[in-house]
């Protein structure tokens, strides 16, 4: 057995959200110790993405200093079938998230941590929870085992560490999805003339239809400085094996697909990545947030919003870090790392947070997203719609004629459209 | 006194994730990390593999910009005790001459260490010149394409060694100190562990020369010290395969192969047998 030390907080997982609480609990003075297992901190994000800045200015009082690319102004919302296409192109009148990659803007929140004296211990992967009697006594990392008054599991999604103790269920397919990335590389002024923007200006647009293979789940591209983040996230279901195997197909036909390729032609393709991420967040959420010496943050604890057109996982895995970091304060400060206490101090204001009432008011549009036919039928519904409307012979159809005519073309029920256009209309 | 041993290690661009910039002819080296070049995981590990039978203390030592710490942690990490970064902004520019120089003199310096190891090669420049300079300057043996270190006797001053080579082994005795390559592949470099790290942390074994305190003439590093000059860096260009396949017997794929071959120009039929066209 190795030689042991002793820390105030030892947080598993330089992610955003373990990042975050070793952070603010080194900040307010605690001997910290966070393990990451790749090369550095956020080695193993998956790069590029959108962050919804308005949580994190409470996080971080420098948040302008983050390695952030892009202020995203547009929206923009595709159906694509054939060479039909509908989109929804919005500009916002104010930005309020901002794209980064996620590598780099972990890596700025970890800095910080190192700062404020934090340890940092990165290709380390830790193989298990310390228990004993059921309490969470600290870290096993191969031959070494070292102890901690708490433990802040910032795992991510593929949470091992919890299974493996027996503090969560083992995910089914149904609670997640799977997540492909490339980046192209393209320069600043391409990307700025080909997607309309100004200087500066970002853009994140969402995709469904053929480009998922009409599996449901949806395709994205966000522009950074001087590469785009192109992708997509397909729910697991049933279909895991066969998605994991087709996911990098329909990755190459998102960027080659004849209407949007002309949008990536000349880009280098610098990196590509496949990641899981959580699909059904209420399911996934482990029964509590704290127990008897540790407390869980970030997606490890469920904590993300995929609303199909939004998809919250980086401010919300920062901010459940920076409770966490408040409420272990107040739990060690008292001198008690109970479960009743870490409860009290950091799980309780997580379910009083936007966070958890979000995920909660969602959990029915999740339920409704999660309908193969909003992946299919519905958007040929839309397509058709249009497609009546505008493209006119001699007969000019009314608008209700023209949507009833497409419903039946893809026996759609009109009063099950109706009632799921409505429950999906009521979510946003 | 116990056994002392150095391990030279090379702070590189990772090549692996380099790509060529076929129109400027440079390396793309924007955001590639830096890793400890592999080959000298082998030595280290050769290093500790001693230190696992006769105890004694390795140190590392490199010569690099500074944010070559982060290659010192990691080897502190699979547990070598300390570690020397000689860094100077005259040091910068040197061809292997001047690196083999100031690496040379730094070891001098901290004393000369019972064994010396190095990698076998870099995987950015790849002269395997270091060891073999370093081992001159210093009028040392040098052994190279080594794998196993089978004895070490410091009392009488030797140390036996096995070499890999193509087709056989070799053993070597060798008088102590000798400098050692170790052969490429030829160790499985041991995982990091948590409680170095946590020495590393801890302790911060770690010493830092500058030519302050080696005091050598600036004439004899850095870009100054060194008399290579490249001329010309050029890349070989991916040929394009043409992936075909063919099923069958072996015998028929042997004449469908010749006859492809033929057709590429590639075999040529002379005095009724096939040559290798020469280019
Ligand atoms: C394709 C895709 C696109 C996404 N896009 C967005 C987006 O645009 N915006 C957004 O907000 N969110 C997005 N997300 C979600 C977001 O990435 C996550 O919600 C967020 O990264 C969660 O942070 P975390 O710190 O909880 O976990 P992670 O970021 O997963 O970090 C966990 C860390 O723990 C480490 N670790 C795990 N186990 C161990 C161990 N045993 N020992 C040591 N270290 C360990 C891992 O190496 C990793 O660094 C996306 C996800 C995917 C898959
Ligand atoms: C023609 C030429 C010009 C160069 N010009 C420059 C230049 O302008 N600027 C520049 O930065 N570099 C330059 N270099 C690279 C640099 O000088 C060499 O890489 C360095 O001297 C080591 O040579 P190598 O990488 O071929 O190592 P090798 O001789 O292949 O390495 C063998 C072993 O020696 C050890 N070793 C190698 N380098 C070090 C080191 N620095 N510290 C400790 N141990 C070491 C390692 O154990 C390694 O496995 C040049 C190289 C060449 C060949």
């Amino acid at each position: 057995m190795g030689q042991s030390a002793e820390f105030d907080a030892i947080v598993v997982g330089a992610g955003p959200a373990g990042a975050t609480a070793a952070y603010h609990l080194a900040k307010r003075g605690f001997n910290v110790l966070l393990v990451e297992r790749g090369r550095g901190a956020g080695s193993k994000q998956v790069f590029g993405g959108r962050i919804y800045a308005e949580p994190l200015r409470e996080v971080f009082d420098d948040l302008d200093k983050a390695p952030i690319h892009r202020w995203v102004r547009r929206e923009r919302f595709t159906i694509l079938d054939g060479d039909r296409e509908l989109t929804l192109d919005f500009r916002a009148g104010a930005s309020t998230s901002f794209t980064a990659y996620l590598t780099q803007f972990t890596q700025w929140i970890a800095q910080k941590a190192v700062d404020a004296g934090a340890v940092l211990a990165d290709e380390v992967r830790v193989d298990g929870l310390w228990l004993d009697g059921g309490r969470v006594r600290g870290i096993v990392a191969g031959p070494d085992r070292v102890a901690a008054r708490v433990v802040i599991v910032a795992e991510g999604v593929n949470r091992l560490l919890l299974e493996r103790a027996g503090f969560v269920h083992r995910a089914s397919p149904r609670e997640l999805a799977l997540g492909v990335k490339e980046v192209i590389k393209l320069d600043k002024k391409t990307i700025e003339e080909r997607f309309g923007l100004e200087e500066g200006e970002g853009l994140a647009w969402v995709l469904l239809g053929e480009v998922t293979d009409f599996i449901p789940g949806g395709a994205f591209v966000y522009t950074n400085r001087d590469t785009l983040s192109v992708g997509l996230v397909v729910h697991l279901g049933g279909a895991y094996q066969l998605l994991r195997d087709q996911v990098h197909v329909l990755a190459e036909r998102l960027r080659t697909h004849p209407r949007l390729s002309r949008f990536f032609e000349g880009g280098d393709i610098m990196e590509y990545s496949a990641h899981m991420t959580i699909e059904d967040s209420v399911g996934y959420m482990p029964e509590h947030f704290a127990y008897d010496g540790m407390v869980i943050v970030g997606d490890a604890a469920g904590l993300l919003l995929n609303t199909g057109l939004t998809i919250r996982g980086v401010d919300y895995a920062a901010y459940s870090g920076y409770l966490a970091a408040k409420g272990v304060e107040r739990a060690l400060s008292e001198g008690d790392a109970s479960a009743e206490a870490l409860r009290r101090h950091y799980e309780v204001p997580l379910r009083e947070s936007f966070i958890y009432r979000d995920l909660m008011r969602h959990r029915g549009a999740s339920y409704a997203m999660k309908n193969p036919r909003m992946f299919r039928e519905y958007p040929r519904v839309a397509l058709d719609t249009l497609e009546e409307i505008y493209t006119l012979g001699r007969e000019t159809p009314l608008p209700h004629e023209a949507l009833a005519r497409a419903l039946s073309r893809n026996r759609v029920g009109f009063a099950e459209f109706a009632l799921r256009m409505l429950k999906v209309v009521m979510s946003l | 006194m116990s056994l002392e041993m150095m391990v030279g290690i090379k702070w590189v661009p990772n090549t692996q994730n380099v790509r060529f910039d076929p129109k400027t002819g440079t390396l793309i080296r924007e955001g590639v990390p830096s890793i400890v070049n592999p080959a000298d995981l082998d030595a280290v590990e050769l290093a500790l593999k001693v230190k696992d039978t006769y105890g004694g203390r390795v140190r590392v030592i490199t010569m690099a910009p500074p944010s070559a710490v982060k290659g010192i942690e990691h080897v502190i990490g699979m547990g070598v005790d300390a570690g020397v970064l000689v860094t100077d902004r005259v040091f910068a520019g040197a061809d292997t001459l001047a690196t083999s120089y100031v690496l040379s003199q730094a070891i001098k310096k901290l004393g000369l260490p019972d064994l010396l190891f190095f990698g076998q090669e870099t995987i950015d420049s790849s002269t395997a010149h270091i060891p073999a300079q370093v081992a001159s300057w210093l009028d040392l043996p040098y052994v190279y394409y080594v794998d196993r270190v089978e004895e070490v006797n410091r009392e009488e001053g030797y140390a036996v060694v096995r070499r890999k080579l193509e087709d056989r082994y070799e053993w070597v005795r060798v008088e102590l100190p000798a400098v050692i390559a170790a052969a490429l592949k030829s160790q499985v470099p041991r995982p990091v562990r948590l409680s170095e790290k946590l020495r590393f942390h801890r302790d911060k074994p770690l010493q830092t020369l500058t030519n302050k305190d080696l005091g050598l003439d600036p004439r004899c590093v850095g870009l100054r010290g060194s008399p290579t000059i490249v001329a010309k860096v050029t890349w070989m260009p991916e040929v394009p395969r043409k992936r075909q396949v063919f099923k069958g017997d072996a015998r028929e794929a042997a004449r469908w192969l010749v006859k492809k071959l033929a057709e590429e120009g590639i075999l040529v039929r002379e005095d009724g047998r096939w040559r290798v066209r020469v280019a």
